[in-house]
């Protein structure tokens, strides 16, 4: 930042932050630097700000970590607070605030670096302020902070104890061997703050003192231990952090060179642009250095001098979900593997992704994306592409695969036992063109393997309310009951109203975690809404890969699983989401992997 | 006597209109499916957590976990000690987001309502005088493009023109520009299409009016009596004229006032990225923030309430005929 004269002195004339806007407002900056609002320097050229402008769709709601963890909060919370330590594309841990390891994966040493130092006066960060955190507010019952991970610190309901070893270290002490336990989220990328600052507000429980805190609200607290300080933060507009010349890691031995300069940037900024086309027209024009491009405005941008286009795989899957709970109207044959088989030869999942989703995709075959180091070629079945797609296949195989189920084929229709013509429900959630569109293609695909389909939109949280949420309807008490998305048995826990298939409700693949898609796939699994019964026993399965640190033996069964689920087609594996970001083309540093923010301090432009 | 008597009564009812609206509206949002509920119990459940504890940390964070009475008890006790409670959702009062919000909304909702309201009546008079003429067909067909034209679409078309091929004018709102040089030709330049935008859908309705209600009186005999007599043209035009139109038009007035600030000023504002009044009760419906979605309802029903009764009171003044003394 030019040295002895304040931004907002020159604000009207440096609205244009990246280097592109600053080479369009040249006339004006020329005039700006005549009024003296840049900087010369030694060599008499003038130096700019360089500036990071990140256009968003939604701002941050709060910048308290401890009771809201979504990623406007935790984007923004980032450039003042590293967290605990990075994961590398390559899975490999990053240390940042502190290391972790661990001799045996049940046990884990957090060892935190010397030159920590809270702001506010809070001092050196300690153990002893993550115990607090950890204890007082993590695993706190009752959960007096709204912490919404509370989940992430017990392991079968018990808080994970933890314990102080040194000045700088503390314990966590599993129940059992967990070696991927560095790559959940629980401590990668974990925030903490002074013990000292939540003391004033834990005996009471006063969550909404807390919340209100000065220091909480404007990160006051964070001293050296980010990138980036709070600048300031006008809600629904902008969020501005400046650079901390502070920063612990310039101080740090052993870290790549790049990270000792770090960040690149004079100022980032996250700015509130609601509209999508203001957006891409603020990229257009330089005002904005990044946001993220719909699939269907990429060819908009494509050629577009001084802007870059990059495609990041990303791990959430569109799925076709198969209503197999008893209030579904073809029930009976959704439970049967061999039905669904049929089915996903209905469905040409290519044409999906090239077509609907403009190639901004990939097909999918099984709860892992091909990325994934879990990812076996070997083991996968693949359904709807090449010969696994076509509806004369499909209906030679439904046609037999319906044999131990009430329904059958009448000439080219599928019918149920009153000769009735088999009408499912797919309902999808509103709100995106290419689900939207992907329910109209899978109601054609089906129709023309004898099945009428019936699409109805709604809204996500009418959609959760009315079709995913199920409870108990049978006599007494259920056998058992894993949540509201997953009431009881099948035959007995339904959702409030009747669907056959649901589409737009994406899963997290967890490529990283991948014992995390347990959930998803046993019984009595607290997502199972869909009410899949499996035939094989993933549960088993599961527990050996989450117990072993033989890395071979966990990938064989993690192979086997991933398998078992692309042959069993629990729902209609579609397709993985990608994640598509328009660049200043002079940004440098991002890289088309999963995972590609972990690095986002060294980011820079290629004139800075 | 019989006046203030008139305004005390109206001022009364307004709380009870107020009253209503509130109870709706708190209930209303009450029985809303809750999106973020569901989302943030989809990601307990899904890593593994509970998703009912999860639900509990949510209503805890968001005020929401007490009986519904009870809370609506607490709002309005609030509220009658003039707090309007917090929004989780902006982490601020509700009083402090909308006196946040007000200043950006009215920089350019007044320059687009004062240029629209002296545009739209001189125009309309104009073409009233001048009826059949082609400039009257000309402002016709002005009005109808600024009714007709989506807002969203024109403001979205402008933008491409001016500020990202012609670099005229910049495509994002700067908001502290705007609050610390609000006087200044930067902030001009960045208000220009919004206010342009909004100017041109309010300035159709009130030349319509103007002009369809100054016919009545373009050939009324008073006028002819009035000419007859050697009134000069001005005079004719601002006080034979302009002054008998200006009762009916005072009540679209508070209306256009009302349709600015209430519809107009969503889409003007989400397309410009003005952080003003309409985006902050456009997201406090869609984020379920109670506290603000009320706050920030309250002000309209203000509007609304306030500006009819000025418009009442305006009648007694710009027509001797009409008295409230006996009512």
């Amino acid at each position: 930042m030019p040295s002895g004269t304040s931004l907002d002195d020159c604000r009207p004339t440096l609205r244009g932050r990246s280097r592109r806007s600053f080479l369009s407002l040249l006339g004006l900056g020329g005039a700006a630097a005549l009024a003296g609002c840049s900087a010369p320097e030694s060599d008499g050229t003038v130096a700019e700000p360089v500036e990071y402008v990140e256009g968003t769709a939604t701002g941050t709601r709060t910048l308290n970590f401890l009771s809201v963890d979504d990623n406007p909060a935790v984007n923004r919370v980032q450039l003042a607070l590293d967290g605990a330590y990075a994961v590398t594309p390559e899975q490999e841990i990053f240390p940042l605030w502190a290391d972790i390891s661990t001799d045996e994966g049940r046990v884990y040493t957090v060892e935190l670096r010397d030159n920590l130092e809270w702001g506010a006066e809070y001092g050196q960060m300690t153990a002893e302020d993550w115990i607090y955190t950890i204890t007082e507010v993590f695993q706190a019952d009752p959960n007096w902070a709204g912490f919404p991970n509370t989940g992430d610190w017990r392991q079968n309901g018990e808080p994970i104890p933890v314990e102080k070893t040194g000045r700088r270290s503390f314990e966590i002490q599993l129940q059992s061997v967990d070696p991927a336990f560095p790559l959940r989220p629980v401590m990668w990328g974990a925030f903490c703050m002074p013990k000292a600052l939540i003391e004033q507000y834990r005996p009471g429980g006063d969550q909404a003192g807390l919340q209100q805190d000065e220091e909480v609200q404007t990160l006051t607290y964070a001293g050296n231990l980010g990138p980036y300080r709070f600048e300031r933060w006008e809600r629904e507009s902008e969020f501005v952090a400046v650079r901390n010349d502070e920063y612990y890691l310039r101080e740090v031995d052993g870290v790549p060179d790049e990270w000792r300069d770090a960040p690149y940037f004079d100022s980032y900024t996250y700015q509130v642009v609601p509209e999508g086309s203001s957006r891409l027209s603020a990229l257009r024009s330089g005002e904005l250095t990044a946001t993220d491009v719909p699939e269907t405005r990429v060819e908009q941008l494509e050629g577009v001098d001084g802007i870059d286009v990059k495609v990041f795989p990303q791990a959430f899957m569109t799925s076709l979900i198969y209503n197999q709970r008893s209030n579904g109207s073809f029930y009976e044959a959704l439970r049967e593997p061999a039905v669904r088989r049929a089915l996903a030869h209905a469905v040409d999942k290519e044409h999906i992704v090239d077509d609907v989703l403009r190639g901004y995709g990939n097909v999918a075959h099984t709860f892992q994306p091909t990325f994934s180091q879990w990812y076996a070629d070997d083991e996968v079945t693949e359904y709807g592409v090449g010969d696994t797609y076509g509806h004369e296949r499909a209906r030679e195989l439904l046609e037999s695969a319906l044999d131990p189920t009430p329904y059958r084929y009448d000439g080219d229709r599928v019918v149920d036992e009153d000769d009735e013509q088999v009408t499912l429900d797919l309902v999808f959630v509103q709100g995106s063109q290419a689900v939207q569109t992907t329910a109209q293609l899978v109601a054609q695909e089906y129709d023309a393997v004898g099945l009428d389909v019936e699409i109805t939109g709604k809204e996500y949280g009418t959609l959760v309310e009315q079709h995913v949420f199920n409870s108990w309807q049978g006599d007494g008490d259920p056998p058992w009951n894993a949540g509201p998305y997953n009431g009881g048995p099948r035959d007995g826990s339904v959702s409030q109203d009747p669907w056959d298939l649901i589409l737009g409700v994406t899963f997290n693949t967890y490529p990283r975690t991948p014992s995390a898609t347990r959930g998803f796939t046993i019984e009595r699994g607290g997502i199972n809404f869909y009410g899949y019964v499996p035939e094989t026993d993933f549960g088993s399965l599961f527990e050996t890969a989450t117990g072993t640190v033989d890395e071979t033996e966990r990938g064989e069964t993690l192979a086997e699983i991933f398998g078992a689920l692309s042959a069993e087609q629990p729902f209609n594996f579609l397709n993985m989401g990608v994640k598509i970001v328009g660049y200043d083309s002079a940004v440098r540093g991002p890289e088309e992997v999963f995972g590609y923010t972990w690095n986002r301090n060294t980011w820079r432009l290629d004139s800075a | 006597m019989g006046l203030k008597w008139y305004t005390a009564r109206r001022v009364a009812w307004a709380g009870v209109v107020a009253g209503v609206i509130l109870t709706v509206t708190f209930v209303l949002l009450e029985l809303a499916p809750d999106s973020q509920l569901a989302s943030v119990q989809f990601q307990a459940a899904a890593r593994g957590g509970s998703a009912d504890a999860a639900a509990e940390a949510y209503a805890r964070r968001r005020g929401l976990d007490g009986p519904l009475w009870e809370r609506y008890v607490d709002y309005l006790a609030n509220l009658a000690t003039g707090d309007w409670g917090w929004s989780d959702t902006r982490s601020q009062p509700v009083g402090e987001a909308i006196l946040t919000a007000l200043p950006y909304s009215l920089m350019y909702t007044v320059p687009a309502v004062i240029a629209s309201t002296a545009l739209g009546i001189s125009i309309g008079l104009y073409s009233a005088f001048n009826q059949y003429t082609k400039t009257d067909y000309a402002a016709t067909f002005v009005a109808f493009f600024g009714i007709s034209v989506p807002n969203f679409w024109f403001g979205i078309l402008l933008l491409l023109v001016f500020a990202v091929h012609l670099g005229w004018v910049p495509v994002l709102f700067d908001a502290e520009l705007a609050r610390t040089h609000t006087f200044s030709l930067a902030n001009a330049r960045q208000l220009a299409l919004p206010v342009f935008v909004l100017g041109t859908s309010a300035v159709a309705g009130t030349m319509r009016y103007t002009r369809a209600e100054a016919l009545e009186y373009v050939r009324a005999t008073f006028v002819k009596a009035a000419r007859a007599k050697g009134v000069s043209e001005r005079r004719i035009l601002t006080r034979h004229v302009l002054r008998p139109t200006l009762v009916p038009l005072s009540t679209i007035l508070v209306g256009d006032l009302l349709g600015v600030v209430l519809s107009a000023s969503y889409l003007v504002e989400v397309v410009f990225g003005i952080p003003g009044l309409g985006r902050l009760s456009l997201e406090a419906i869609r984020r379920q923030d109670t506290a603000l979605v009320l706050g920030t309802t309250l002000v309209p029903v203000f509007v609304a309430v306030v500006g009819n009764l000025l418009q009442d009171l305006a009648y007694a003044v710009l027509d001797p005929r009409i008295d409230y003394g006996d009512r």
